[in-house]
């Protein structure tokens, strides 16, 4: 098997931030490769950076030396044609119906009002969302949000989906099922996904790669190569050895970031 | 269908009880309802004040005029404090302070300054129609989420689409809520103005009937102000639920 082109190149990022007590160095020196259709998982304690990581590929925060490059091209803004995120908090409009939510994007991007409608009305079904799309955000239960703010990522098809703990505030079960569903939609449409996590089952579960992150500032302490094929049992002896190696490296890590 | 029962209800217990107190007390300073009718008749017949029209068209005018100063200079004044730190952190304090001020303070030099014809009333309408709306901007810009002002750069919004699709519809409520009590106060202020010192309009109607304590027609004039009232009022309603559909659909 040939190796995957490269479609993201993280080069030697640092990233300050200035707070009330000083300088806060989020991230040091971090470089990471990702190849088109894989699915890399960020993990790491809480503060390590992730989310500023997922956010210079997204365009949103500016690196302070080194540079993120998205199919060869320096990141210097959000680029929706080629980027999607996906929040921890959905972040939907609350004045906006379930299917005008899944439309913002191609709104944005200028599509005619009946082709961005009948691109979302198809969405829908396989987000699980049939029958919802004149519901209100407000009405909707957490992880159906979340399935909305997937749907509003899916639908600008981007190359690359970029995800911030998207099940983060999901109850277990929930958070469970849903990672099924992401793994199917991955799956059959083939994107290269950058997730971040705080989930060892996630991470196990969903990825071709996982890179496990330091405590403050954030660099990267290891990556891992997951080749087996899905749906994955949690069960099997390869999983279960490597989640005792994981979470030695990530408990390592939280305990640092604990002091 | 029982809440106007009870309205109605209301109406009736006051209307006799005006009655009854209006008869009993001396007939210069008080009228009861049924002497208000004959003189609101020759009112709207244009019998006792045949310039009605002229006045009531000339008081439209002014708070039409005195509004729209004050949504205008209101909403720009709003954004400039709410958009500009320096701005915000240097002129808000100062905003709040004036609102505190009750404005009919400002009347006498309004006057010297404008004049007894339409524009001080006008200058006066817009002074109190001026702080809801700057005030209700300020509070809409504080309401919007700013993490959906994150997802709406995350899909290619430039600042732009920010205001139009985040700003506006997140902070609509809270405007429309401020300019309609701009426009009720933009109404008091030009028709205070006019009570206090004016020679056309309804307050000076209002005020030539009192001064000459012809009360049932002070009262009938004082009847068509509140019509006109209620009826801007009515029409800022329709407004909002045009908007509330507005930021729906």
């Amino acid at each position: 098997m040939k190796a995957p082109a490269r479609l993201i190149a993280i080069e030697n990022v640092t990233k300050r931030y200035a707070t009330s007590s000083g300088p806060v160095e989020a991230l040091h020196d971090v470089s990471l490769a990702v190849g088109e259709g894989e699915f890399c998982t960020l993990i790491g304690p809480s503060g390590c950076g992730k989310s500023t990581l997922l956010g210079m590929l997204g365009g949103l925060v500016h690196p302070d030396r080194g540079r993120v490059l998205v199919d060869g091209q320096p990141v210097t803004g959000p680029d929706p044609r080629r980027v999607a995120t996906v929040f921890q908090d959905p972040g939907l409009f609350p004045w906006r119906t379930a299917l005008k939510n899944v439309e913002f994007g191609l709104e944005l991007g200028g599509m005619p009002a009946e082709r961005r409608r009948s691109i979302a009305t198809e969405l829908l079904g396989p987000l699980g969302l049939k029958g919802f799309a004149g519901k209100y955000p407000r009405e909707l239960s957490g992880g159906m949000k979340q399935r909305v703010a997937i749907g509003r990522a899916l639908a600008i098809d981007t190359k690359i989906l970029l995800m911030d703990e998207p099940f983060g505030a999901l109850d277990e079960q929930t958070r469970v099922l849903m990672g099924e569903w992401l793994l199917d939609i991955w799956r059959r449409t083939r994107k290269t996904v950058i997730f971040v996590t705080h989930s060892l089952h996630e991470a196990l579960f969903l990825s071709t790669r996982v890179a496990v992150m330091t405590a403050r500032p954030g660099r990267i302490k290891s990556v891992l190569d997951l080749s087996m094929d899905y749906p994955r049992s949690m069960e099997s002896p390869e999983l279960v050895a490597l989640r005792a190696k994981l979470w030695g490296e990530i408990r390592e890590e939280s305990l640092r970031a604990m002091q | 269908m029982r809440v106007v029962a009870a309205r109605g209800a209301l109406l009736v217990a006051l209307l006799v009880l005006w009655e009854i107190v209006g008869r009993a007390s001396n007939p210069l300073l008080s009228v009861p309802p049924s002497a208000v009718l004959p003189a609101l008749r020759d009112l709207l017949l244009l019998r006792s004040y045949p310039d009605l029209p002229a006045s009531v068209l000339l008081t439209l005018r002014e708070i039409a005029v005195a509004y729209g100063l004050a949504v205008v200079v209101g909403l720009a004044c709003g954004f400039a404090l709410g958009f500009n730190r320096l701005i915000g952190s240097a002129y808000g304090p100062m905003l709040a302070a004036l609102y505190a001020v009750p404005a009919v303070v400002w009347y006498p030099s309004l006057m010297l300054f404008f004049g007894l014809d339409a524009a001080s009333k006008i200058a006066f309408g817009f002074l109190l129609g001026f702080f809801p709306v700057t005030l209700a901007v300020l509070a809409g810009i504080r309401q919007v989420n700013p993490h959906l002002v994150t997802v709406a750069r995350a899909y290619g919004a430039g600042p732009l689409g920010v205001f139009g699709r985040v700003m506006v519809p997140a902070m609509l409520f809270t405007l429309v809520a401020g300019l309609r009590t701009g426009l009720a106060l933009a109404v008091i202020g030009v028709i205070v103005g006019e009570i206090l010192g004016s020679k056309r309009g309804m307050g000076a109607l209002i005020n030539h009937a009192y001064g000459l304590l012809r009360t049932a027609d002070y009262v009938a004039l004082v009847l068509v102000t509140l019509m006109l009232v209620v009826g801007s009022d009515v029409v800022a309603s329709l407004a909002e639920r045009r908007a509330r559909k507005w930021s729906e659909s």
